[in-house]
């Protein structure tokens, strides 16, 4: 016990260090959770609130929308996750033993559509693929080539928005990428080729199990990052055609926003917290084994 | 010691501060006595873009805001009571509900709102503004017809202070009609022109045939969106051209019947047949107006603002010139489908009596002013006094009022149209990608349009008075 007492006293100033971020972190960030499962029980309007139980869960799980919207998500996630996490790997490992010039030129090259607003790259996506006066549609009527809408077809909206994502985010993956293994011990190299390995071999048994971690941290953050995509959704498709591309983060905030239907909104947000929740958590399991 | 002394000092001091910063007391915000004695209430008014300057748009530095920052200036002179200011800002059309929205919940509502009525009869409903029939006075009455009033009515209050109208048409362009060898269907400059349903689809057929390539490049006949809900009125007024009412007496939708189908069917065909521009699943209303401005469209929708300032940006040299005219939206009967959008301002019930006050004082001001009330002029004047000033400097208005006649109410003042007006674009969308049929289509949106009615009417204050 005086043992505790005096190491709590000894990390006093520590404590009061952290106490401003820890004071803005539980109230911006712990208490909303709370508030936001505490709302997803009510029924709101302008007048006031009134507790309903699990109402606004049955409507969301009975309503077509929020399914659409929940498939549609794990689909942009997996298939998002799974682009970015490939063709990341593909570049930085067949780039990052070049020469450094080449290296930083690739990187920049890739980094550069992360660095632009979301809302600017979805308005110039916009621009090219927009059905009546888009670049890209203009281009085929002149060819007279067969017009296709991209953002008009129920089959072709989610490929087009996954790549519109994938083609933005992927910078920030190649970058991690990179960093990584060029910090693999250079040793291991040596040896494989000593060994008579080729590139393949090195690369999968030797790079890629080495950058695992980071692997994981992309893994996560894009996880998380793809369950929140809006941006690209409301200036892009607006949700269609027919809410084919509608996701949970949309759907959230057409009923916060546009509805003003803040219980079902909140319940929205819970489902969605869980989600990535219960997908992070191998991950995470994994990252903190070592 | 000491410098661990100070450390822990100094850390407490920050917290301190940081929490005294958040907890400063907001209530004083808005009204504070000032030098000459009189306390001074600040207020905030938003507006979507309706017309600009302060009369007309040839005025320098004519923007959005101009009429409300000069009708603030004056109030502000002219006031006793308090010393005013006035905070104007505007307010992007499609954003106007999340805005909103965001800021009642919050507890930060504007003290004022200028908008179109139907835009904001759900903010009536849900008991977020207060009525103002006590700033409507005799002389009001009497100069502004009983059908507006009736437009801003809830329940057994007003809850708008009508200021103009915006007769909702179609617009076309002359040029390009008369270059597609169209000249027997074009009417006159001040004419709104109505055409049967036959003469209509002729046009169409024509323009598709006929527009000369090497003077229109990338053009199409008429103008069909479907991405989102703005401009979704003249949606609703096309699912009207086979006569169907669309609201029963008891306020819920009736569209899922033959006329309905039929309407819904006659667009999917136009669309089929290449009569409108490609895509209009995924094209907005804002897409299609610019294609009309840049002369990539025969035919588009306008209402008056809309149609003034193509006018005036044709003057300015923004865009290039052509003979743009308007007409009405034809139906089957022949009669033409006619609809205008009343716009006034409404006052939000901020809690802060001062406020409230001289909300609406200000609102009777700028509303009833004879001065300012001119500039209603932009739109069509609600005031029979100002569309007499007027007539002869702008002989639409008599062709407006000609179309009074073939008017319909296309909200049925329903508690939840905002929601409503979200439940029909995804169905046209699925109309014009054939994912449902004309039929399905109509009996989708009843069902879940009156599912929406329904939960509004629960909530309505309005309705559970």
């Amino acid at each position: 016990m005086k043992k505790n007492h005096h190491a709590l006293k000894r990390n006093l100033t520590g404590y009061l260090f952290i106490t401003p971020q820890l004071f803005f972190f539980c109230l911006f960030l712990v208490y909303p959770i709370f508030e936001g499962i505490r709302l997803s029980l009510y029924k709101i309007n302008y007048q006031g609130m009134s507790f309903i139980g699990l109402e606004n869960y049955k409507a969301l799980f009975s309503n077509p929308v929020f399914m659409k919207a929940t498939v549609n998500t794990i689909i942009f996630v997996i298939a998002i996750v799974a682009l970015t996490v490939v063709f990341a790997l593909f570049v930085a490992s067949a780039i990052f033993d070049k020469n450094a010039k080449y290296v930083s030129f690739i990187r920049g090259s890739y980094y550069i559509p992360v660095m632009v607003s979301m809302v600017v790259m979805s308005m110039i996506w916009s621009f090219l693929l927009n059905p009546a006066n888009g670049l890209i549609p203009f281009l085929a009527r002149e060819l007279e080539l067969p017009v296709v809408n991209f953002l008009g077809d129920k089959n072709l909206v989610l490929p087009v928005v996954i790549f519109v994502t994938f083609a933005t985010n992927v910078g920030q993956a190649i970058i991690l990428y990179i960093a990584a293994m060029i910090g693999v011990p250079k040793e291991l190299f040596e040896a494989a080729e000593i060994d008579g390995a080729n590139r393949r071999q090195v690369i999968l048994k030797i790079l890629v199990p080495s950058v695992k971690p980071i692997t994981l941290y992309i893994i996560i953050i894009n996880i998380i990052a793809v369950l929140k995509i809006f941006v690209v959704i409301q200036l892009l498709t607006g949700g269609g055609p027919n809410n084919a591309s509608t996701t949970l983060m949309y759907f959230l905030y057409n009923n916060a926003f546009k509805y003003n239907q803040l219980g079902i909104a909140s319940a929205v947000g819970v489902i969605m917290f869980i989600i990535a929740l219960l997908l992070s958590i191998p991950q995470l399991r994994a990252m903190f084994k070592k | 010691m000491f410098k661990k002394s100070l450390l822990t000092m100094l850390g407490f001091i920050l917290i301190i501060s940081l929490l005294a910063a958040c907890s400063e007391d907001n209530a004083t915000e808005g009204s504070d006595e000032s030098e000459n004695g009189k306390d001074t209430v600040e207020l905030s008014l938003w507006l979507t873009p309706q017309w600009k300057g302060v009369l007309d748009g040839s005025e320098e530095g004519a923007d959005y805001d101009s009429f409300f920052k000069h009708a603030a200036e004056r109030f502000s002179e002219e006031y006793d009571e308090y010393n005013v200011k006035i905070n104007v800002e505007v307010i992007a059309g499609d954003q106007r509900d999340e805005m909103l929205n965001v800021n009642l919940n919050g507890g930060t509502p504007p003290d004022m709102f200028f908008e179109s009525v139907f835009a904001m009869g759900d903010y009536a409903h849900r008991g977020a503004l207060v009525p103002l029939n006590d700033i409507v006075d005799d002389e009001a009455k009497g100069d502004i017809a009983e059908n507006y009033w009736d437009t801003v009515t809830f329940g057994d209050d007003i809850y708008f202070y009508p200021f103009s109208h915006m007769p909702g048409t179609l617009v076309y362009n002359a040029d390009m009609l008369k270059a597609s060898g169209l000249e027997s269907y074009v009417g006159g400059e001040d004419e709104i022109k109505t055409w049967t349903l036959d003469e209509y689809e002729e046009i169409l057929q024509g323009l598709k045939e006929g527009i000369p390539t090497d003077q229109y490049s990338n053009a199409f006949p008429m103008g069909l969106f479907a991405l989102n809900n703005q401009a979704d009125t003249w949606n609703l007024a096309y699912l009207r051209m086979f006569g169907n009412e669309f609201f029963d007496e008891n306020g819920n939708l009736i569209v899922d019947d033959e006329n309905g189908a039929k309407a819904a069917a006659w667009l999917k065909k136009i669309y089929d047949e290449g009569l409108t521009n490609p895509g209009a699943e995924s094209v907005s209303s804002n897409d299609v107006n610019a294609m009309f401005q840049n002369q990539q469209l025969g035919i588009s929708f306008t209402n008056s603002v809309l149609y003034n300032n193509l006018k005036t940006d044709m003057e300015n040299g923004t865009i290039n010139e052509f003979d743009a005219r308007l007409a009405n939206i034809p139906s089957e009967s022949g009669d033409p489908l006619s609809f205008t959008y009343v716009t006034g301002t409404a006052v939000f019930d901020t809690g802060d009596e001062t406020r409230i006050k001289v909300s609406k004082d200000f609102v009777k001001f700028f509303s009833s002013d004879p001065d300012l009330v001119k500039s209603s002029k932009n739109g069509v004047p609600v005031r029979t006094s100002v569309a007499d000033l007027y007539k002869d400097e702008n002989p639409l208005f008599a062709a407006y009022d000609q179309n009074a006649q073939y008017m319909f109410s296309f909200t049925g003042n329903v508690p939840g149209y905002s929601e409503l007006r979200q439940v029909l674009y995804p169905e046209l969308q699925a109309l014009y990608i054939g994912d449902k049929t004309p039929e399905e289509v109509v009996a989708d949106y009843q069902k879940k349009g009156n599912e929406v009615i329904e939960k509004s009417k629960a909530d309505s204050v309005i309705f559970n008075q």
